[in-house]
């Protein structure tokens, strides 16, 4: 998908590289990033090498906000053509505008507020196919890019319940965050793990919105994907993360089925054990958290969570151990006993999870649906 | 395959709303019915591998599991948006609209 070129690798200092990196041409701007990204890999193993620690400082210094759009022209070969890349003017087709503004948005509030620079935190180019498919009522991350459909556009109008998917910014910080989940703690794409890594999604998905309208905790809807139904469909949006549950209740969709509790936790196989219906359990805990902090969520509640994701979860960290580490994180960003730390402790038992327990022990609702599935190996192994 | 009968189940994607249908193809209208025969057998479905799976899970991807019946055999594959090759997305298209078709009417 990816133009592969072979870095230069060594041969050139980085003065040098940094130098092609502003001034060359495409082809050598992207080579030179692709070089100073490779050097930055090789931290830890090349301590030594003194040029390293000059590149590293480069990578940020060259890979800025660089983003490209592409349109798959209702087909499925990704990414498609491009059409906007990053000094182009906007263009006249409004998903085009939208998948650009709102993956600079998400840099943004990644840059501004948590000095993250890109997806790899390494300048890497924001990548989005918009039109893909016909009546492609959904938004995926597939590794290496964003991927945008139109809704369901092909059905008469009465019965169209879904609008283009670039129609929510949250949702293009929600995509984009799959992939510094991707980088960081990696969170394994099932069961809790996989309904942590749909939270951190929501979550910064929702900061991405909050920061661009400058809304505080009390301000803000929590809702995810506003705007994405048509007026046919009873609901305000995909998700709340203030009141799980409650965001649409629809005779062709149904009822929203997350829980915003332990007790409620939904055991099953579907959608990968269920990421996209857990996930409201720590969703509300984050919620709970940032107004009971107050003012911009983005702030601390934000820096607790993205520290969290960023240092400590791992591929298989489940509620308990997000709890458990979000707590720690905010006592050592805010002190013991802080006030942000004990907003922490209340966030989680407002769901059903006690800071301080071991994540060892089944956590209520796994029970015995959990432990069978993780002896036929469809669930990650406990932490 | 002379196919009687069809199940359709997508689960996963942004939303995380699960649709599914399961009807026999003499319930559909003439036209639609001969064009999902014609689809099916452009895929040459019951020769589709069984996990039609690259990789591991798209973060929002959709899943679709699809079981074709005859009178005698029942064949299920399983795939996802980025897993299908091309020749099969007009398939999932269809299957999608008759199932909205469908759960619309119930």
């Amino acid at each position: 998908m990816h133009n592969h070129r072979h870095p230069i690798h060594c041969i050139v200092p980085p003065h040098m590289l940094k130098e092609i990196a502003t001034n060359g041409t495409q082809g050598q701007r992207d080579m030179a990033v692709e070089t100073l990204k490779a050097s930055a890999q090789m931290r830890g193993q090349r301590i030594a090498l003194s040029d390293f620690t000059a590149a590293t400082f480069r990578v940020e210094a060259v890979g800025g906000k660089d983003r490209i759009v592409y349109d798959a022209k209702n087909g499925s070969t990704l990414p498609g053509t491009l059409v906007r890349k990053e000094d182009d003017p906007p263009s006249a087709d409004v998903s085009v505008n939208e998948a650009f503004d709102g993956s600079g948005a998400t840099y943004d509030l990644y840059k501004n507020i948590y000095n993250r620079n890109s997806i790899d935190n390494s300048g890497m180019r924001l990548d989005s196919t918009v039109h893909y498919k016909v009546g492609y009522d959904n938004a995926f991350w597939d590794g290496q890019q964003m991927v945008y459909g139109d809704g369901d556009e092909n059905m008469p109008e009465n019965e169209r319940l879904f609008n283009r998917f670039t129609i929510a910014i949250d949702v293009m910080g929600h995509e984009l965050t799959h992939g510094v989940t991707q980088f960081e703690a990696k969170l394994v794409y099932s069961f809790q793990p996989g309904a942590l890594n749909e939270s951190m999604s929501d979550v910064f998905g929702s900061l991405v919105k909050q920061f661009q309208k400058g809304q505080t905790a009390e301000q803000a809807d929590w809702i995810i994907g506003e705007g994405l139904f048509t007026s046919n469909v009873n609901g305000v949006g995909i998700r709340s993360m203030k009141a799980p549950g409650s965001a649409y209740n629809d005779p062709v969709l149904g009822k929203d089925p997350q829980p915003a509790h332990m007790k409620d936790y939904v055991n099953t196989v579907s959608d990968n054990g269920g990421v996209h219906i857990n996930s409201g359990i720590p969703n509300r805990a984050f919620y709970v958290v940032a107004t009971e902090i107050g003012g911009f969520a983005w702030e601390k509640a934000g820096q607790i969570w993205y520290i969290a994701l960023r240092d400590k979860l791992t591929s298989s960290s489940n509620f308990q151990t997000c709890a458990n580490l979000t707590h720690q994180t905010a006592g050592e960003l805010f002190g013991a006993n802080s006030l942000e730390q004990q907003a922490v402790k209340k966030g989680w038992a407002d769901v059903g999870i006690t800071i301080g327990e071991s994540p060892t022990p089944t956590p209520p609702g796994d029970g015995c649906f959990g432990s069978l599935m993780r002896l036929l190996g469809a669930a990650p192994a406990k932490q | 395959m002379d196919v009687k009968r069809i199940k359709y189940e997508r689960t996963g994607g942004f939303a995380g709303i699960r649709i599914a249908a399961d009807f026999e193809l003499e319930d559909l209208a003439e036209e639609q019915a001969e064009q999902l025969r014609n689809l099916l057998d452009d895929v040459d479905f019951d020769e589709l591998p069984e996990k039609l799976i690259k990789g591991g899970p798209v973060p929002d991807g959709f899943t679709y599991i699809i079981t074709v019946e005859s009178e005698k055999v029942e064949y299920t594959v399983t795939t996802s948006d980025t897993s299908a090759p091309t020749k099969m997305q007009p398939l999932l298209e269809l299957l999608y609209q008759i199932a909205r078709q469908r759960a619309r009417k119930k």
